[in-house]
């Protein structure tokens, strides 16, 4: 399925999620069309990751409406296995902590969901697992188990394992958190290559140099709301809240 | 240590060794269908439903409270009154199948429960459905981390067939208190008895030990 550009891959509509008295994330609403890479910036404790996690509701959001590729869902009237399967598979998600199965060889870790997801025989998903190593920088590394790679080549992977399920949105939650800056670099060159290819990005991160360079909105997240948004351009260098100057200048002087 | 003393146990030994090979085959039968009987209790309780959960907390600690001595008498002296009736070697099986089911239960449990539940979360945002999570990312490193506690608790249930000679299954004790009774030397032979249980766990501790820094890898 191929989207033309304009349409939304992701609508959240007035997305409320709260863990006990507090509330993450009020009354959110985000449109996410085809094509577009949106960065989600703010402070920690903003919900920016919480928001993400709603998406492909990893969080169970307590009201609002989520649609992912033309699927409506209103998670508080409970959400079946089956519509939970075919939301999913449209979104790829990459985590802060990488999340590989770490007895699992690299090729089994990108083999394995493709088997079990959408029916691939080995062959055909250790062919495709191959295809994406190759692309990620890392086609040498697939008998290699997770514990014998660095950060920045496991988050890689986990890329690739993300991509060989054909997604058409992909979530990123603070994906070079973890890293060395210079780890870090290698996995956000493999982030500007997919952007670059059009894949559709919703990015959770710190890294205001790839926002500004990569992301085609950014969204500012703080106390769980959206404050402010808008081209990176006006956004990252002439913000007009008060709070979105504060929390620029504290990342600046970094 | 005199001649004759040595010349009892060169004679005394093959009926040990039947023996032991009754106790082995004991302790083999108990696990083959206890573990996964650990396994299957592990996985209950940590399920959704309260009901399978309450059921899997009352047959562990019964399993557990009950000590194996008296299972096994239930199983072979009580049951025939319910109309269940065991052979002898059957029965050892049942009951020690039965502890080994509660306590290895908690093992697993507590293995599952090392998997990070980051890759639980990997596994569901990739779409695999909870039985594949199960299935291929949390039960084999569930029970990978659980081997070394597995394997020292094997080697009390091998001690434990011990236990089953009270219920006349001849087992390496139980030959050895044949011998006992036929020759009332029965110092000599439980000695010698002892020896072999020792021959056996000593060096299967050494093992555990060893796997138990092995097993760390990949993990």
């Amino acid at each position: 399925m191929t989207l033309t550009t304009g349409t939304s891959v992701v609508s959240l509509r007035g997305i409320r999620k709260e863990f006990g008295d507090h509330v993450a994330v009020r009354d959110v609403s985000l449109e996410v069309p085809a094509g577009e890479v949106v960065a989600i910036i703010g402070p920690s404790g903003s919900g920016k990751s919480t928001l993400l996690r709603c998406i492909n509701l990893l969080e169970r959001p307590e009201a609002g409406r989520i649609e992912v590729l033309g699927q409506a869902v209103e998670p508080q009237g409970g959400v079946s296995a089956a519509e939970l399967a075919k939301l999913r598979r449209g979104v790829g998600m990459v985590f802060q902590s990488f999340n590989l199965f770490p007895h699992l060889t690299v090729l089994r870790n990108i083999s394995l969901p493709q088997e079990r997801v959408l029916g691939r025989s080995r062959k055909e998903a250790d062919a495709r697992s191959l295809q994406l190593l190759e692309r990620v920088g890392l086609a040498d590394k697939g008998a290699s188990y997770p514990s014998r790679c660095s950060g920045g080549q496991q988050q890689r992977v986990a890329i690739a394992r993300a991509l060989a399920l054909d997604p058409q949105v992909m979530l990123f939650d603070e994906p070079t958190s973890a890293l060395d800056p210079e780890l870090g670099l290698e996995v956000l060159a493999v982030m500007r290559e997919l952007a670059a290819d059009g894949m559709t990005m919703v990015v959770v991160t710190h890294e205001i140099q790839f926002a500004a360079d990569v992301a085609d909105r950014v969204v500012v997240m703080a106390d769980g709301a959206i404050i402010e948004q808008g081209p990176p351009s006006v956004v990252l260098t002439a913000p007009t809240v008060e709070r979105t100057k504060k929390f620029l200048r504290a990342v600046m002087d970094r | 240590m005199n001649d004759s003393l040595l010349s009892s146990w060169v004679e005394w030994t093959p009926a040990l060794l039947d023996g032991l090979w009754t106790s082995l085959q004991l302790t083999g039968g108990s696990l083959a269908i206890g573990i996964p009987g650990g396994l299957l209790l592990a996985l209950l309780m940590s399920g959704r439903s309260r009901v399978v959960k309450a059921v899997a907390i009352v047959l562990v600690e019964i399993g557990r409270g009950m000590p194996a001595l008296v299972v096994l008498q239930l199983v072979y002296f009580g049951l025939p009154s319910a109309g269940l009736t065991f052979g002898p070697f059957l029965a050892a099986t049942a009951a020690l199948a039965l502890t080994t089911a509660a306590y290895t239960s908690e093992i697993l449990r507590a293995g599952l429960q090392a998997v990070p539940a980051g890759e639980v979360e990997a596994a569901a945002a990739l779409g695999m459905s909870h039985r594949d999570s199960l299935r291929y990312v949390v039960i084999p490193q569930g029970v990978r981390v659980a081997i070394p506690a597995l394997l020292g608790f094997s080697i009390q249930i091998f001690q434990a067939t011990s236990l089953t000679f009270t219920i006349a299954v001849p087992e390496l004790l139980g030959q050895a208190y044949s011998i006992g009774a036929a020759t009332f030397r029965y110092l000599d032979v439980l000695v010698l008895a002892g020896l072999v249980y020792l021959a056996v766990v000593l060096p299967a501790g050494s093992i555990t030990r060893l796997l138990e820094r092995r097993m760390g890898r990949h993990l």
